[in-house]
């Protein structure tokens, strides 16, 4: 099998060590999770071509039977045109929107979001979940997927029921961890990180395991970091053995302490509720976006005023300045502008890009 | 031309303004010239898939009147009796105020050869007129002869002189209900007695045919013809199968071309997100245009989406053939000059459908003696007929009323029209004119 560039589809590393600092690898894994030493030479997304398998509107809610994707495109349930492959995908739901990017260096995007938006007795919820594939487990691109959709369908049903928000978080990363266990196998133990935000009208829920991040961003001093990493460099920051940017430097600072997975059976999720004490906007990202830029207030200044009004937009920006300073990761970006906007009348907007570009780097020739 | 024989095209604006709701398309479905192409098995023969023809002639006591009533009849049951092909099963009925089988006598069908036929024309020679007019007692003898052989295509042609004097009109729209879906039915009315709503609701419901021989002379012509085409079909009982997303409704579906025929109300469920229109049996060479409407809940500007799937689907008793698909899309701009282009297609056919009705509706308000709104409703349909190149209509409708000005629609009603006139404009007011792509 080649692609259509005619380079072979699929990863050419070797299971083994990382050549350079010697932490294991895995087949398919680009980069070593530990030293960042790329693995294989980059090259077009290795996606098979055409659209995404589900909608991602309808799949997300258990209320919507399941559908599939047409052969153009389009969802048998919603009609909506779907975007084409997981390399980059934008979805607005009115209450928020995100864009997932699978940067330059990666050859796919194992990032997954899920979103969605409840017209709750309580008035309207919006709920993000941002899943980051761990690389050094098999099919990452999968268990995010899988994760962030099981655990959306939960929160969905819960926050349209007016349950508590916070056990409805806990509940949702059972769901997602009950998923990660239906496409594991014997030795095979597909996971990824989580972060759950469920907006409501006084407050947000977020519940996380890993690295990827939600932030309350406003203009005042009360923007904040909301959640804290399940990582080495956090212990390490947290322990003050090192500063926060010595900590990062460092080769280990990626490795993640927390993850949801079918081998870890008690994940402990860690769950807060914030009550913003005025407007401002709710980010849920991977660390492909706060590699860059780690401080709220640095995210803060990038993000606003435009999220306030446009998330959709400024999730785009933010993007666009993750792949501007290098895009060394997949990227996604979720923004809640709060108090949450009236549920809306229009259907969701999902952006249908075909393949966006391929990697800048130059490619080496296979052996 | 598809591996079916059927070719579905999809005429359309697609792009719609911000909140956009309303997404319009003609849906053109043909099928091959040669009978050899079309997918169903070919020729239909003898075998219970095979063709099955009843006709059934009015012996109502006004076609003695005048006598060449009932002679054309009989000599036009006999020229369709030569054109059903060696193998089609084949019956007459008569009927009055009753209706009885003529041929064969005992109420079964008789396979068709040089022998049967011969016997056939022999009993309709015989045939006498006497009697009322109940055309509901016809239609169900026709659905019970009909039931006693499995056939894939059951085709009749209805003939009467008369209004439907001997039954009231529930017992004939119970009759019609009955027979929906067993069998077609192409109906004439010989002379100016009978009544065009009557015969146009039968003809519709039975996705057949209706029109006027106003001279008992032209029926024997028009029979053959009309055995001719049905024996030309091949595919039965095919269905327009409307898929629509969620939250969005279909407004209409309508047959625009050859003739118009809202089959809007003809939708039955056949799955949580689509419909099926009848479409009736389909031979080889036919080209017909449906005009289909559907609201959708907007998406934002820049997004697409699949307003509706519309699939030919024939269904057997082996399964469902779907036999062509097309896609009517939606995409939401701010780009007022393509929101704004009007489709030609979509504009000639609704032009076309304002025209027969406003010739309907004319039509009635003279009957009624409101002058006024004859007037106005005949003078729009003049001005419609002559934009959109539909001449015949224009030359029907020359022959009712007199045109002052064509542009603004002045027109004055004759004094006199002879009723054949009328009835023929009014016959033939759903016949519509091909737009060009």
């Amino acid at each position: 099998m080649t692609g259509e560039d005619g380079l072979p589809d699929g990863p050419l590393t070797l299971e083994g060590t990382c050549p350079s600092c010697g932490a294991p690898v895995g087949a398919g894994d680009s980069f070593c999770e530990s030293c960042g030493t790329e693995l294989t030479p980059p090259m077009v997304s290795t996606a098979p071509p055409g659209y995404l398998a589900e909608c991602p509107v309808c799949s997300v809610d258990p209320e919507v039977p399941p559908s599939v994707i047409t052969a153009e495109g389009y969802c048998e349930s919603c009609g909506r045109k779907v975007p084409s492959g997981r390399d980059h995908s934008e979805l607005d739901l009115g209450l928020l929107a995100g864009v997932t990017d699978r940067g330059l260096r990666h050859t796919r995007n194992e990032d997954a979001m899920a979103l969605a938006a409840a017209d709750a007795p309580g008035g309207p919820v919006a709920i993000a979940v941002v899943c980051d594939g761990v690389s050094t487990s098999p099919r990452p691109d999968d268990a995010s997927l899988a994760a962030a959709q099981a655990s959306v369908r939960a929160l969905l049903t819960s926050a349209r029921r007016g349950d508590d928000l916070a056990e409805a978080s806990l509940a949702a990363v059972y769901s997602a961890h009950q998923a990660l266990a239906g496409i594991s196998s014997p030795g095979q133990a597909p996971s990824a990180t989580y972060i759950s935000a469920v907006i409501g009208s006084d407050a947000v829920t977020v519940c996380w395991l890993g690295d990827s991040r939600a932030y309350w961003l406003s203009t005042g001093p009360d923007t904040a970091r909301l959640s804290t990493d399940d990582s080495l460099a956090e212990e390490m920051i947290a322990r003050s053995a090192m500063s926060e940017a010595e900590a990062l430097a460092s080769p280990q600072a990626h490795v993640i302490t927390r993850w949801l997975g079918a081998d870890l059976a008690d994940p402990e999720p860690h769950v807060i509720r914030f009550e913003p004490p005025g407007p401002g906007v709710v980010l849920v990202c991977s660390d492909g976006l706060w590699n860059y830029r780690p401080e709220a207030a640095g995210l803060a200044e990038l993000a606003l005023p435009g999220a306030l009004t446009d998330a959709l937009g400024a999730a785009a920006e933010l993007v666009k300045f993750a792949l501007d300073a290098g895009g060394m990761d997949n990227i996604t970006v979720v923004l809640a502008p709060f108090p949450l906007a009236p549920f809306p009348e229009e259907l969701p907007h999902t952006k249908t890009v075909p393949v966006r570009r391929q990697a800048t780097l130059p490619r080496r020739t296979p052996p | 031309m598809t591996e079916s024989g059927f070719t579905v095209d999809v005429d359309q604006n697609q792009y719609l303004s911000e909140g956009g709701r309303e997404v319009s398309a003609i849906v053109t479905v043909a099928t091959a010239a040669d009978a050899a192409g079309l997918a169903s098995p070919g020729p239909a023969g003898a075998e219970a898939d095979g063709s099955a023809e009843i006709i059934i002639i009015d012996c109502s006591g006004s076609m003695e009147y005048p006598h060449t009533k009932i002679a054309e009849a009989r000599a036009a049951t006999a020229a369709a009796v030569d054109v059903v092909r060696d193998g089609v099963m084949f019956a007459v009925i008569a009927g009055t105020n009753l209706a009885w089988p003529v041929f064969p006598v005992d109420g079964s069908m008789a396979r068709a050869d040089a022998a049967s036929r011969a016997a056939a024309k022999q009993a309709v020679a015989s045939l006498r007129a006497g009697g009322g007019t109940a055309i509901g007692q016809w239609l169900e003898l026709a659905r019970q002869t009909f039931a006693r052989y499995p056939a894939r295509l059951r085709h009749a042609i209805l003939l009467t002189d008369g209004k439907n004097q001997h039954e009231s009109p529930e017992q004939l729209a119970a009759a019609v209900r009955q027979c929906e879906g067993v069998f077609s039915c192409d109906c004439r009315g010989v002379g100016t007695d009978w009544e065009v709503k009557e015969l146009r609701t039968i003809s519709t419901a039975l996705l057949g045919s209706v029109d006027i021989v106003p001279d008992p002379s032209g029926l024997a012509a028009d029979f053959a013809a009309m055995m001719q085409s049905a024996m030309g079909k091949q595919v039965a009982d095919v269905v327009l199968r409307v898929w629509t997303p969620q939250h969005a409704t279909v407004k209409f579906v309508k047959q625009v071309a050859p003739t118009v025929d809202d089959l809007t109300g003809r939708r039955t469920l056949s799955g949580p997100q689509a419909g099926d229109y009848p479409t009736g049996a389909w031979g080889p060479g036919e080209s017909r245009d449906y005009h289909v409407g559907v609201e959708v809940t907007p998406a934002g500007v820049g997004q697409e989406m699949l307003a509706a799937r519309v699939s030919l689907v024939a269904q057997s008793p082996s399964g469902t053939d779907v036999l062509g698909q097309g896609l009517v899309r939606a995409i939401w701009t701010d780009d007022e000059a393509l929101s704004t282009k009007i489709n030609p297609r979509v504009a000639h056919y609704t032009g076309q459908a304002e025209l027969a009705a406003a010739i309907q509706d004319g039509l009635e308000a003279r009957k009624q003696g409101d002058e006024e709104t004859a007037t106005a409703k005949l003078g729009r349909a003049v001005t419609l007929a002559h934009q959109s190149g539909n001449e015949d209509t224009a030359k029907l409708l020359a022959k009712v009323v007199d045109v002052v000005d064509v542009e603004t629609g002045t027109v004055r009603l004759k004094k006199q029209v002879d009723d054949a006139d009328e009835m023929a404009l009014d016959t033939r007011s759903t016949k519509t004119v091909r737009a060009r792509k």
